[in-house]
This record gives structure tokens, C-alpha cells and sequence, in this order.
């Protein structure tokens, strides 16, 4: 067999991180997928709400139509799944805190009355903030940061205004960023051969 | 002077060297996974594998999924350690000048 030198050692090792860190990247799909239903959801409930539609919060019946997709594509995902990472770790976590704080937020709405969406945008920039910082990916980190700006000036405006706010926050958190990873994984997938005997 | 350390003769290998740094990024692989990226045949990886799981450098995992076999392999605290050791002989052999 041949001897190994010290040069090509160094290059097996570089390209084989290299090769994995490009199979790992996010193709930003959960972005997209909840990023689109509530946007759509927010056009829907402001357009019913403007032609005098008695019950225009129908348009949320996309949440519970988006649960069961993201389960199953959970699921389909989970048996996929040929490689772990740390950060698979720890977003878990952070899935889990983020989805515990939207629900007490959608369930205490009696409540919470016209703080709900700025909080529900609070909480989204936590979990885009978070996820930006694992994924080492800026567009999510300013997603982040647009939608706690928008939470404060959602504090201050009327509920109409607040639905025109979450849509942007969703815009501007989850679908451009979600574009832009798709963008992103497809560009290392394309890259990505890298092949040893 | 600075005396050189012999190069782990278990990691100075391309396909070994291969599997180990592919783990060292993860927490865990599949041995599928491990296959498509390294481009190695089953019996040839499952040699190495075994090598690397003899000396306790990765842990193996062998259980079912869909009633198919599912083999998992994982760097240990001593294989990581020994990879670290690899690379740092490695940068001291590769140093400009000496």
C-alpha cells in the first residue's frame, strides 16, 4: 500500500469536514413552510377583516393544517436522518423553549389582547436569533432583530397594523432567510463530490 | 531541539484518517453516510471501522430500523484525543523550516 504523506493526510482531513459541513447545511425548508402559511394566514385574516367578513380569524385554520404537515415531515426527516451533529442537539432545545413560549402566548390571548402578536414576534426573533447563531447564518440573525423591532412598534399600533407587521416579520424572518439557505444548500450540493478509493 | 512523534500508525491511513475526520464534525454517523463520503466499499470500511472500534477510538452501534440493520459510529474521548495528537504531530512535521 502506498505510503501516506504528510501533505495528503492534511488534505484528506480538510476535505472530508469539508465534505460533511456541506451536507449538514439547512435547505431552509421549515423556514419556508411556516414562513408562507403564516404570511398567507395574515393576508387572508386582513383581507377578510377589510371587505367586512364576520369571521376573518378563520384564516388561521393554516396553523393547525401546518402541524400536521410539519409532523409528518418530522417524521419522514427523523428516518432520513443518516448523521448527528451537536447542533441538532441543542436546536432541539431550542425548538422545544420556542414552542413552549408561542403556545402560553396563543393560549393566554384572552388575555394578552393586543400584545399577543408583538409578542408572538418577540418570540420568533428569539428562536430566528438563536438558529442564526448555530447555523452561523446572518440573514436569520437580522430576521431576528427585524422582528423584535417590529414587536416594539407593535406594542404601539392597532390590531390591523399588527397583522400587516406580523407579515412582514415573517417576510423578512423566514422566507427571505429561507431562501436564501435553499440558495445556499443547493450551491454546496452541487459542490459537493468529493470521493475517496 | 524538537524531537519529532512518530505519526499514529492506526490514523496515518487514507481510508481510517477518512472516517475519523468525518466523525470528529458530528456526533454521530451512519455507516451509509460514512460510505457515500468516503466512496470506500462495505467490506473495506467495515475492516477500518472495526480497526478504529478495536482500539477504542469510535464507539459502534448496532441496531434496527425498519427491521434493517442500522450501524452508528461515534468518535470517542480517546479517539479524539488521538486525532487531536494526529493533526498537532502533523502541523510540527508540515512547519516552514523545520
Amino acid at each position: 500500500m502506498k505510503e501516506l504523506s504528510k501533505e495528503e493526510s492534511l488534505s484528506i482531513i480538510t476535505s472530508m469536514i469539508e465534505a460533511t459541513k456541506k451536507d449538514l447545511q439547512d435547505n431552509g425548508s421549515w423556514y419556508l413552510l411556516w414562513g408562507w402559511l403564516v404570511f398567507i394566514a395574515c393576508a387572508i385574516h386582513y383581507s377578510l377583516m377589510k371587505v367586512g367578513y364576520e369571521h376573518p380569524y378563520y384564516a388561521w385554520i393554516l396553523m393547525p393544517v401546518g402541524g400536521v404537515i410539519s409532523v409528518v415531515k418530522g417524521i419522514r426527516e427523523e428516518k432520513q436522518q443518516r448523521v448527528k451533529t451537536f447542533v441538532d442537539d441543542f436546536m432541539r432545545y431550542v425548538l422545544i423553549a420556542f414552542l413552549v413560549c408561542m403556545l402560553m402566548v396563543l393560549f393566554n390571548s384572552g388575555v394578552l389582547k393586543l400584545t399577543t402578536y408583538p409578542l408572538l414576534m418577540m418570540v420568533y426573533g428569539v428562536w430566528l436569533f438563536l438558529s442564526g447563531g448555530a447555523l452561523s447564518f446572518r440573514p436569520l440573525l437580522i430576521g431576528g432583530i427585524i422582528n423584535w423591532a417590529l414587536a416594539v412598534i407593535g406594542f404601539y399600533v392597532g390590531f390591523e397594523t399588527q397583522l400587516l407587521l406580523l407579515a412582514a416579520a415573517v417576510m423578512f424572518g423566514y422566507i427571505v432567510p429561507g431562501y436564501m439557505l435553499r440558495s445556499r444548500y443547493n450551491k454546496a450540493s452541487r459542490e459537493n463530490v468529493t470521493s475517496f478509493a | 531541539m524538537y524531537m519529532f512523534k512518530d505519526l499514529d500508525p492506526l490514523l496515518h491511513q487514507q481510508l481510517r484518517l477518512s472516517i475519523m475526520s468525518l466523525l470528529m464534525s458530528v456526533k454521530e454517523a451512519e455507516f451509509t453516510f460514512i460510505r457515500e463520503k468516503t466512496g470506500a466499499s462495505a467490506g473495506n470500511l467495515s475492516v477500518q471501522i472495526n480497526k478504529l472500534a478495536e482500539a477504542d477510538y469510535i464507539k459502534v452501534q448496532k441496531t434496527f430500523r425498519d427491521n434493517y440493520p442500522l450501524t452508528t459510529c461515534a468518535v470517542t474521548d480517546k479517539g479524539k484525543h488521538s486525532f487531536e495528537s494526529y493533526v498537532k504531530s502533523l502541523q510540527e512535521y508540515l512547519k516552514p523550516g523545520v
